[in-house]
């Protein structure tokens, strides 16, 4: 396959870096890593109440326990005892603790399973405390983890009023586990002079190091974080593993053995943070034609005890409650709402596809009191390309290609005549119903928080075989991003796939580095290490100038060679003849996002460097007399860019699609209420699984598409947008409920659509008819 | 011969484990003593299938690949078997397998922690079948999730199989795998470690004799509930008896009258054989678990466990079913209908066991059965439904309906039985019946599923069965396709 005349690597489908080893077993996680003889592991006891005051923790009989080597406790704690990333609030171990599975202590031991059976015999006494737990007893009682915010634009009230229409409604979106495969983990092996080396399944090293850092007391040169590959992330491994590498190393500081801690599933789901669940009220004034004049809403999320990144996700949905849509007149007021439950996080899309329900939902309500068809409604209400361009954080978007995209799917998937279909379909059968649906999908990329938006690499050329070495902040994590940032390596220095090598990311090679997150990750990190090839690059042409008297000749590096003006080299010679030269062929690389500025206060600026498109079809069938679901067919049309490996962003496409599925349709997390999650495991919490994936799944990249910002190789990241495709299952299935009063009536369904809210949702509307 | 030394053959020789502790799994052996990483730990339960390995024993004149969750077995009981691992798929010659191939190929990995269960599954499938269907390919990785990928890839590397030639290292190994495996076979099980004991014996006498030393034993066949209790509660499981080694009880009748099933007869089996009597047997038990799950657990168990939704028993209480119990000295046949006592408590008696399942064969009556979950594959019934009756002269007879999730105990709905015998079979006595359940349950909510929305599915599903009976075909979201 690579034999080809000319070898270019990126657009091209190659197989992940790592399959090979996937399929065979042999690619490590944390868990595989090779284990010193004297390792010894961990296992954590928590809080099992969700609000209370520890009267007396009696560890006596966890420290007898067969196997048990040593219990750390806050009392060990000599730095800081938390780990929130911005803000405080998520102590490694609490003495009061506030969601159930704040961690308490934990133990080291001979085995896995003797210190998972060691936590279990702590005595604990707990004074309870009242809790909180949903959104709406948090509203109440203005129970929030950071101050209200309110982003206005022009004058919505009086909008509202004016406008010859008029709807007010509310709606739900759900939490979701990120449910990675691998669970959370951590390996930390002492060093000399009190230094850690700490493995960790982890988006974000960095921040590991400096937490870890911080709760020793010591400086971050002395912790050493390496993370080759993550089995997921999904934003559960962004802020949520810094726990478990802070304890793992607590205990291997105390026991001075190297110390493995491998949570167990159900421990993991409850002692993380999962997705924000939305709760809005809104007001919606618009026109015959159905275009939104004025919109007020009250967005508020569930946060769990802490802020964590919750500021930066709430952010994130207000920046994406347009969606694709023009809000000229926008009133939003934004709540935080503290609850004791697990400190909820990031998890794909960040707040952006929760905000962008909220936006769907009510043009759905809108089409749907209309009676007219809401494709036609969200068409009417796009952003435009000359006007009604500037968002309601007063960024002119530039990029703008919905429309177009919107209408090629219309016609590819053939929406209309499948819906006449579809009706036909439902008025023949009274107890099966199908819907459809097609939603769109905008999304802003860049970290909102604008220092992030930056990356280093490092690169070294090895003289003797002129073999490549990379490293980069980036974090491979299913999304393929070493093999895009090799890709991109191996064409810069046309040299083969094979003898480039990413390896895996260090503190200690790539410092201070971005969490792999806000789909950024290989934008930023391959334009990094392209810069690191750029600089050895430069050395490389200074030699050869001065050498060979070659003048203002660019070096073209193809097939193995490098040809200057009047002179080529075999790359190998080259790199040979450079280094007995002394001419250094090693380099760090360096990238910061152009453009982008945003004030906080004003809520203006331009948060994003661009913009990535989607849309998607989707046609649903239910079941009226048991809520039971089933998707039959998606159609999607999705923006890469000039996509670096078109076989890796249609896996991120589907995947997403799939996995945003499962948010709307099956996931449900269930709270008791007092606080105790009932949902832990793959028995209690359903994904997706094959079964359920559409019959007919029709991927499509857009062929036209490109990125007009100067980023590599003009693509556009597939990291989070494709799961917003999934919308439409849920607009597909309101849809198909809907035809149970002839479209006469808006369902009321909230997310997730389980068989359950489905029937409710049709009750409901039985009794309105 | 008594042993309690646990020999298996792995990578073409015998590997015996002298006294191992009963209640290590089989996925911590080959993770911590067989030093091979390749096998997952994703969740410990049994859900979510990273850990797959393939377990091969010799039935009917051929090699069986059972996949199964090394999670949640025991490492005893892979005495006799052929243990294969994904890493042992490479050819000694470093090439992938077939399987392996096809996953690299269609791209059905990325972050690739689910990959090697899903290959062990694809595995299974690709060496016993010589053919297969797409449906084939949806059960056959029914238990192992994935969160990347969306399952596209997995599934057209899956079809990408159906062409492939079958012949691999293993196939060329067979007869020395055989050998090997025969070898072996030859023993019973009792190990006594520390405080555990743990006994496999091979013979219903044995059985008996053992049961009458240690009567308080727990008994141990796919283990897909008993292990989550080391897994997930944390607890010793002091004494096991296993009763997948006895032969005598792994077996199928049917003399016209019943279908009797052994003990320890593994579901797949039994879904395969029912299916000609009651399709719809066959179709909730592919909804039961995973292929996984099927591959070790049995009726039997099932019954035992006695959970309020246990798939298997609202159907074999429509449709009748008997139970044998043995003890030392005699065997009694009770109606299933009379077991279940209250939440998770039978009549099963110390000193007792399950010996097998007579399922009576009926001519001419109408048997439904129907499952709701969140989840279509793998999931845990909100409501499950059996209903089983005729219809003579349009009027209703014989008619015996069950359901899970609806009571604590897996249930007979005898009002509703009541109002409908002997009626005609019309959508008002239907209405009837439906407001008849309110008398025979209360079902309570939990995470799955509210008890108000129990009810309504559990008087929804007496409609659908009428609308379907009448109209002479399925009406379901998965009769579409």
């Amino acid at each position: 396959m690579l034999k080809t005349k000319k070898e270019i690597f990126i657009n091209e489908k190659r197989p992940h870096e790592s399959g090979i080893k996937h399929v065979s077993g042999k690619a490590h996680y944390i868990d595989d890593i090779p284990e010193y003889p004297n390792t010894i592991y961990g296992a954590i006891g928590w809080s099992k109440k969700a609000h209370a005051i520890i009267k007396k923790m009696n560890l006596e009989e966890v420290i007898k326990s067969q196997g048990v080597i040593a219990v750390v406790t806050s009392d060990d704690i000599i730095g800081r005892n938390d780990v929130g990333p911005v803000y405080d609030g998520d102590p490694i171990f609490t003495k009061n603790p506030k969601y159930f599975g704040a961690p308490l202590f934990a133990v080291a031991a001979t085995t896995t399973e003797l210190a998972r059976k060691a936590v279990l015999k702590a005595k604990i006494t707990y004074k309870t405390l009242k809790t909180i737990t949903t959104i709406k007893e948090a509203l109440r009682k203005k129970s929030y983890v950071l101050k209200e915010r309110i982003v206005k634009k022009g004058d919505a009230l009086k909008e509202i009023q004016r406008s010859k229409h008029q709807l007010k409604g509310n709606f739900t979106t759900g939490s979701q586990e990120h449910f990675a495969l691998e669970g959370q983990t951590a390996f930390v092996i002492p060093q000399e002079d009190s230094d850690f080396k700490v493995y960790s399944s982890t988006q974000h090293p960095s921040e590991t190091q400096q937490i870890v850092a911080k709760m020793l007391n010591q400086k971050s040169n002395s912790i050493t974080v390496e993370t080759r590959r993550i089995g997921g992330g999904f934003g559960g491994k962004e802020t949520q593993s810094f726990i478990f590498a802070a304890i793992c190393t607590l205990l291997a500081k105390k026991t001075k053995c190297p110390v493995k801690l491998r949570i167990d599933r159900d421990d993991d789901i409850i002692i993380t943070g999962k997705r924000h669940d939305f709760y809005s009220e809104y007001e919606v004034g618009f026109d015959e034609l159905g275009i939104i004049k004025g919109l007020k809403v009250k967005l508020a999320s569930r946060c769990g005890i802490s802020p964590d990144l919750s500021g930066a996700i709430n952010e994130r949905a207000l920046l994406h409650i347009d969606n694709a849509y023009f809000l000229e007149n926008i009133l939003i007021e934004n709540y935080l709402c503290k609850t004791n439950t697990a400190s909820n996080t990031a998890f794909r899309g960040f707040g952006g596809n929760q905000g962008m329900m909220v936006i769907e939902n009510i043009i759905d309500h809108i089409a749907n009191s209309l009676k007219k068809d809401p494709s036609e409604i969200r068409r009417r209400n796009f952003y435009q390309k000359k006007k009604k361009n500037i968002t309601h954080y007063n960024m002119k978007i530039e990029d703008n290609i919905i429309q177009d995209m919107f209408d090629q799917l219309l016609k590819s998937s053939n929406y209309k005549s499948r819906q006449l279909s579809i009706k036909k379909f439902n008025a023949e059968n009274r107890y099966i119903k199908k819907g459809i649906s097609i939603t769109p999908v905008k999304f802003g990329i860049s970290f909102t928080t604008w220092h992030l938006n930056q990356a280093g690499a490092l690169v070294h050329i090895y003289f003797n075989d002129g073999s490549v070495h990379v490293n980069t902040g980036a974090i491979e994590m299913g999304q393929g991003t070493y093999t895009k940032i090799a890709q991109l390596a191996a064409h810069a220095l046309g040299l083969p796939f094979s003898k480039i090598k990413v390896s895996a990311t260090r503190t200690d090679k790539v410092p201070n580095t971005s969490a792999s997150a806000a789909s950024s990750t290989t934008d930023l990190n391959g334009a990094a290490m392209l810069n690191a090839i750029y600089k050895i690059k430069m050395n490389l042409k200074a030699f050869v100038k001065r050498k060979y008297k070659i003048k203002n000749s660019e070096g073209i590096y193809e097939n193995g060679m490098v040809k200057f003006k009047g002179k080529s080299f075999k790359f190998n010679q080259l790199i040979k003849e450079a280094y007995f030269n002394r001419v250094s062929l090693s380099s760090s690389g360096f990238y910061t996002t152009p453009k982008i500025y945003f004030d906080k206060k004003t809520f203006t600026g331009r948060p994003f460097l661009y913009f990535a498109y989607g849309a998607a079809v989707s046609e649903v069938v239910i079941d009226i007399l048991t809520g039971e679901n089933k998707i039959l067919q998606v159609d999607i049309l999705h923006d890469a860019g000039k996509a670096i490996n078109p076989a890796i962003e249609l896996g991120q496409i589907e995947g997403g699609y799939v996995q945003g599925a499962g948010w709307l349709t099956m996931e449900e997390v269930n709270w008791k209420s007092n606080g105790v999650l009932t949902t832990h495991s793959p028995s209690t919490y359903k994904i997706p699984s094959a079964s359920d994936m559409p019959e007919k799944f029709n991927v499509e990249i857009y062929k036209k598409g490109i990125n007009n910002e100067s980023v590599i190789n003009k693509s556009k990241t597939t990291g989070e947008p494709p799961l917003m495709n999934a919308m439409s299952v849920f607009f597909a299935i309101k849809n198909a409920i809907a035809s149970v009063s002839n479209y006469n009536i808006n369902p009321k369904l909230d997310a997730p659509a389980t068989p359950e809210k489905i029937l409710m949702s049709i009750n409901k509307l039985k009794r309105k008819i | 011969m008594i042993s309690n030394i646990i020999s298996f053959v792995h990578n073409n020789r015998i590997i015996e484990i002298k006294n191992p502790d009963p209640n290590e799994t089989l996925l911590n052996y080959i993770r911590t003593q067989l030093k091979k990483t390749g096998t997952k730990e994703g969740c410990a339960e049994g859900g979510c299938g990273a850990c797959t390995v393939i377990l091969c024993d010799f039935k009917n004149n051929q090699m069986n690949y059972r996949a199964v969750n090394s999670c949640i077995t025991f490492l005893p009981t892979l005495q006799g078997k052929q243990l294969i691992l994904v890493e042992d798929l490479i050819s000694k010659d470093g090439s992938l397998h077939p399987v392996q191939e096809a996953m690299v190929k269609f791209h059905g990995s990325q972050c690739g922690f689910c990959t090697p269960g899903f290959v062990m599954s694809l595995f299974s499938m690709f060496k016993n079948n010589s053919k297969f269907k797409d449906e084939t390919i949806k059960d056959t990785i029914a238990g192992n999730l994935c969160r990347c990928t969306g399952y596209s890839p997995i599934i057209k590397a899956a079809k990408s199989l159906k062409n492939k030639k079958k012949i691999d290292h293993f196939t060329k190994n067979e007869n020395n795998t055989l050998k090997l495996i025969k070898k072996i076979n030859t023993k019973s099980i009792a190990i006594f470690k520390e405080e555990k004991k743990y006994f496999a014996p091979r013979y219903l006498e044995e059985l008996k004799k053992i049961l009458k030393k240690n009567n308080d034993s727990d008994f141990l066949s796919g283990g897909t509930d008993l292990s989550l209790n080391v897994t997930k509660k944390r607890k010793d499981i002091n004494s096991i008896i296993y009763l997948n080694s006895v032969k005598e009880l792994n077996y199928i009748k049917n003399d016209n009258s019943y279908i009797e099933v052994g003990a320890s007869t593994p579901l797949i089996d039994f879904e395969i054989y029912i299916k000609e009597y009651y399709p719809d047997f066959t179709k909730i038990l592919k909804r039961y678990g995973s292929p996984q799950i099927r591959n070790v657990g049995t009726i039997a168990g099932n019954i035992a466990t006695a959970s309020p939704i246990g798939d298997c028993l609202p159907l074999l209480l429509s449709l009748n079913a008997e139970i044998v119990l043995q003890d030392l000295k005699k065997t009694k046949t009770l109606l299933l209908n009379k077991f279940f006592i209250s939440y998770r408590q039978t009549k099963l008696k110390k000193g007792q066991f399950i010996h097998s399942i007579k399922i009576p064969l009926v001519e001419n009556n109408i048997f439904k059965a129907y499952k709701v979950s969140k989840r279509f594959d793998d999931d845990i019934s909100s409501v499950c439904a059996a209903f089983n009756f005729k219809i003579v002269k349009n009027k209703i007879e014989d008619i015996k309906i069950a359901y899970g999730g609806m009571a604590a105990i897996p249930k007979r709905a005898t009002h509703c039985e009541k109002i409908l015998l002997k009626s005609l079979f019309t959508e008002k006595i239907i209405n009837k019946a439906k407001d008849a359940l309110d008398e025979d349950f209360k079902p309570i909510g939990d995470m799955r599923a509210s008890g108000q929305y129990r009810m309504q599915v559990a008087k929804n599903l007496l409609e659908k069965l009428y609308v379907e009976v009448k109209q002479k075909k399925i009406i379901g979201i998965y009769a579409q396709n």
